[in-house]
């Protein structure tokens, strides 16, 4: 599945009269990652100007949530970022609590942090294989797959859904996880992911081709960052510090001990080992939940907003009711307007509520991460050569369900 | 905040002091400002929105714009609001500002401070056909090509008017008129007593109405009349049919009345009602004719044997028949 | 028959002595694969003659079958499904089924995904360009039927309205394995109404 994108040039030199030609990158390619199609004027093989076409993958997601309950929404932000799943829940669910003034129990607020950098792992182990298959090496993605793998059964153990989970909730999360998860998850951080990805990985850092491929390719100045409005990993190659776990922390993340990778030439390979150390970041992250979680409820007992328990339905009426009336109906929100915006893996995914007061939203706004990043590639590939478009590409660490919503 | 923050959302720099500074360094291009839901929000002219985003991009530190919502509110002499996000991260701290615009009046594009606005305005453009002045590259982004309409519109139907086909025939995808099998359910679970601004099923009954000719003011069980002022609204009398189907479900009515009282002998005096039936027994009354429409007897058919239809489905399986009939075919 | 398949198993070296001989099936006479006695008839009439008759119907449903090259059209979340079967723990290639990226030397298409307005006449134009005798694999809801999405003023309502489609998968999105399966009985149909014409 490699594809070299060089184009034959057939050995002979441009005429004086062909300055520059133009190109159509997809929409159906393979390092597109998705249905990106993206209009090219190479001069040579050096690429002069990109113009990226997205709305591939339009769904109408946002007006489609004008439609539902708020409930009946939570399953788009799944579908959103389909490698992150979680992660795009997370976000909705923390802005419907903002305009409810939801507490959330402490329990429920560590597994959702658990499965949040659980999701993290899952999104950057595609993003890194990817990546080094785009610009030509094999194996590691075949390693990192296998950990994806362990990593849908630990959804799937969870949620049920290998990848669209559906599980993090207004309040809470939807069903507590069985303790031998929590050591299945523990083991595997301990055991399988230092073996396999550390293995994966010390075949690609120190690559010549791979360094080759990605170093000095793309560079972004900081101000450059600043004003396109990047996020996430793309920010930080760019050598700002910028995390929002850190800085504007939520759930529990301000209990937890970690470090921010930041870059130090803001090109592709530092795009890449960010996301490598990230990783490691992640899984410390992990550990600590998985040490400090408490035992208690995993849901508000706000039964306004989170449905009771199963067995409490069978013993009381107005449990009863509460879970006819949450699923049907579902909750009214306040009427008011936030917006809320969470790490993601691949940076800032932000999203903006207005509310009127009814159980539906009036306005859902979602901030694709990938659209100020996939802004720049036009002129973070301007002079570069037409193999470069894939690696910078697979450095933004694209999404099109995300993009296009 | 006068509400205890409960839930867990991103927490950023408070907001101490830095809607009064915002709001004095924007002054006459502020038209409001507010704190709700721990969001700070300014609302500023449209023809200043430009020089607002600069002042806090320079002045407070605001680096980064995160997003541009579109939001359509219909009910509104300027229907849309045009809504930015920035980010200020040296300080730590979001804010909202926004602009209110309608179909027609452009906004001032920010392109010229934040490179990455020109796909937001784009796609604010793309959905809500709002206009941004300035913006060099205002082409749709995520819809369709050759598209039509701004579908987040709310009057912009969700599911869109043409849908796509390949045409065995033409050997291409082809455009066609939306048809659905199954129409969306949507349910708006509002209250009839609070929010729904519409007729619910039924209400058209409570409508006043003029009395129906026939309706008589009848005593309700050995109740007086009051001939001269018939009532009919408010307390309806008993004569009112009690019921929640339409006519057109239950095939009440008055043509139906009509049509009933074609089968009813003529000359019947009615002495009475009963309460919520009408006239519902007549006395009989002796009279030349036959009741009109009854069918015929059946007992003989003209034309037809009447030994013919003896034992058709107990027939015996041969022989013993109807002789003249069966045993012709078959003896040949 | 019997009696020379004896004969042929015990003329090999003992077994003990060959490292790896665990997992050899070939060295362990009581473990049968599931196909053993087809594979050791066939193998026995090349040896024996040199040569094997069969009909060219079979032939072609056999080559057809066992090489089922996908054209990869991940469009949404089903690709990462679609990926995942190709990858080490579902190892979809031992079935012969391999990921190409060019249409023209691709047998099946897996259209996983939503399909959208904008999407679907580069849909129709791979699928065109894929060459005879080819095949579709409509894979999760959105691209069964719309799905989730169904609503949508912007999503195709089915990818059957574009291209015809032999297997459905179902799921939302389908599991690796559901899409295995669903390969599998694409496999099923060709050798069940696989002709000899193109």
């Amino acid at each position: 599945m490699s594809v070299n994108l060089t184009i034959d040039q057939g050995g002979a030199p441009l005429g004086e009269g062909i300055q520059s030609y133009t190109l159509n990158f997809g929409p159906q390619h393979p390092a597109a990652h998705g249905v990106l199609r993206m209009v090219m004027e190479l001069d040579g093989e050096v690429i002069e100007r990109i113009d990226p076409h997205v709305g591939l993958l339009h769904r109408g997601t946002e007006k489609l949530i004008e439609y539902k309950t708020y409930l009946q929404a939570l399953p788009y932000f799944d579908r959103l970022d389909y490698v992150s799943p979680m992660c795009m829940e997370h976000t909705w669910v923390l802005a419907i609590e903002k305009l409810l003034n939801l507490e959330v129990p402490i329990r429920a607020q560590y597994l959702r942090v658990l499965f949040a950098e659980l999701t993290r792992i899952k999104n950057h182990l595609l993003n890194i294989g990817s990546h080094v298959m785009d610009v030509g090496a094999m194996t590691p993605n075949l390693w990192l797959f296998e950990l994806r793998e362990d990593l849908m059964n630990f959804y799937e153990r969870a949620s049920g859904a290998r990848m669209h989970a559906a599980w993090f909730r207004p309040g809470g999360v939807h069903q507590d996880v069985p303790l031998k998860l929590l050591a299945d998850i523990s083991d595997w951080l301990d055991t399988r992911l230092p073996t396999l990805f550390e293995d994966a990985m010390s075949l690609v850092v120190d690559n010549r081709i791979f360094k080759q491929r990605n170093v000095d390719i793309a560079i972004v100045s900081k101000e450059d960052a600043l004003a396109w409005g990047f996020s996430g990993p793309m920010i930080r190659a760019a050598g700002i510090p910028w995390d929002l776990r850190k800085s504007q922390p939520y759930d529990v993340y301000d209990r937890m001990d970690f470090e921010v990778p930041i870059g130090t030439n803001s090109d592709c390979y530092d795009r890449m080992m960010i996301r490598v150390e990230e990783v490691r970041q992640s899984a410390r992250i992990m550990k600590q939940c998985l040490a400090e979680m408490p035992e208690g409820p995993i849901a508000s007992d706000d039964r306004k907003i989170a449905p009771p328990k199963r067995g409490e339905m069978k013993q009381s009426m107005e449990a009863m009711i509460h879970h006819f009336k949450l699923y049907t109906e579902g909750f009214h929100v306040p009427a008011g307007e936030c917006y809320v915006a969470t790490e993601s893996p691949k940076g800032e995914f932000g999203v903006y509520v207005v509310s009127d007061g009814t159980n539906k939203p009036y306005r859902c706004k979602i901030r694709p991460t990938a659209f100020s990043h996939l802004q720049a590639m036009d002129f973070m590939s301007k002079g570069h050569m037409l193999p470069d478009a894939t690696a910078i590409l697979g450095a933004i660490d694209l999404v099109l369900g995300e993009c296009d919503r | 905040m006068t509400t205890p923050v409960l839930h867990s959302a991103p927490r950023y720099a408070s907001h101490e002091g830095m809607r009064e500074g915002i709001s004095a360094a924007l002054g006459a291009m502020l038209l409001d400002s507010r704190e709700q839901n721990g969001e700070l929000l300014f609302t500023v002219r449209r023809e200043a929105i430009e020089d607002a985003l600069r002042l806090l991009r320079d002045q407070f530190q605001y680096q980064q714009l995160m997003d541009i919502a579109g939001v359509d509110y219909p009910s509104r002499l300027e229907r849309f609001e045009v809504v930015y996000m920035l980010l200020s991260v040296t300080r730590n701290h979001r804010i909202i500002v926004k602009v209110s615009t309608d179909e027609t009046s452009p906004v001032p594009t920010v392109t010229t401070l934040w490179p990455n606005a020109g796909w937001l305005e784009r796609e604010t453009y793309d959905m809500y056909g709002v206009l941004f002045d300035g913006n060099l590259d205002l082409r749709r982004i995520l819809t369709d090509y050759g598209f039509e309409g701004h579908p987040f519109r709310k009057d912009f139907p969700l599911t869109g008017y043409q849908e796509l086909r390949y045409s065995e025939e033409q050997k291409r995808v082809v455009y066609e008129p939306v048809e659905l099998p199954q129409d969306l359910r949507n349910f708006d679970f509002l209250s009839p007593w609070e929010g729904a601004d519409y007729p619910l099923a039924g209400d058209e009954k409570a409508s006043p109405v003029p009395p129906a000719p026939h309706a008589q003011p009848v005593p309700e069980k050995g109740g007086v009349v009051d001939t001269k002022n018939p009532v009919t609204r408010g307390a309806p009398t008993v004569d009112v049919p009690q019921t929640t189907d339409s006519p057109k479900e239950t095939g009440a009515g008055a043509k139906t009345d009509d049509k009933a009282a074609d089968h009813v002998a003529p000359g019947r005096v009615s002495k009475g009602t009963v309460s919520g039936q009408g006239d519902a027994n007549p006395d009989p009354v002796e009279t030349d004719i036959d009741a009109p429409g009854a069918p015929e007897a059946t007992e003989s058919r003209p034309g037809r044997d009447a030994d013919d239809d003896v034992d058709r489905d107990n027939k015996p399986e041969s022989g013993t028949g109807k002789p003249g009939r069966s045993g012709e075919g078959e003896g040949a | 028959m019997g009696v020379d398949q004896q004969n042929h198993r015990t003329g090999r070296p003992p077994a003990t002595t060959v490292p790896g001989a665990a997992h050899n099936q070939i060295l362990h006479p009581e473990i049968r694969q599931p196909d053993g006695v087809f594979y050791e008839s066939l193998t026995n009439e090349v040896s024996d003659k040199g040569y094997l008759v069969t009909s060219a119907e079979e032939l072609f449903q056999w080559a057809r079958t066992g090489s089922l090259w996908w054209m990869t059209f991940g469009l949404a979340c089903c690709a990462v499904e679609m990926i995942h079967v190709s990858m080490p723990r579902y190892d979809m290639e031992r079935f012969g089924v391999a990921p190409r990226a060019s249409p023209r030397q691709s047998d099946v298409m897996i259209v996983a995904g939503t399909l959208c307005n904008k999407m679907a006449p580069a849909l129709r134009r791979v699928y065109d360009q894929m060459s005879e005798p080819k095949y579709v694999i409509s894979m999760g809801s959105c691209a069964n039927g719309g799905g989730y999405y169904h609503y949508s003023y912007s999503v195709v309502r089915g990818c059957d309205r574009i291209v015809p489609v032999d297997i459905y998968v179902p799921g939302c999105p389908p599991t690796a394995e559901a899409l295995l399966y669903g390969v599998m009985q694409l496999e099923r149909k060709i050798r069940r109404i696989g002709t000899i014409e193109r």
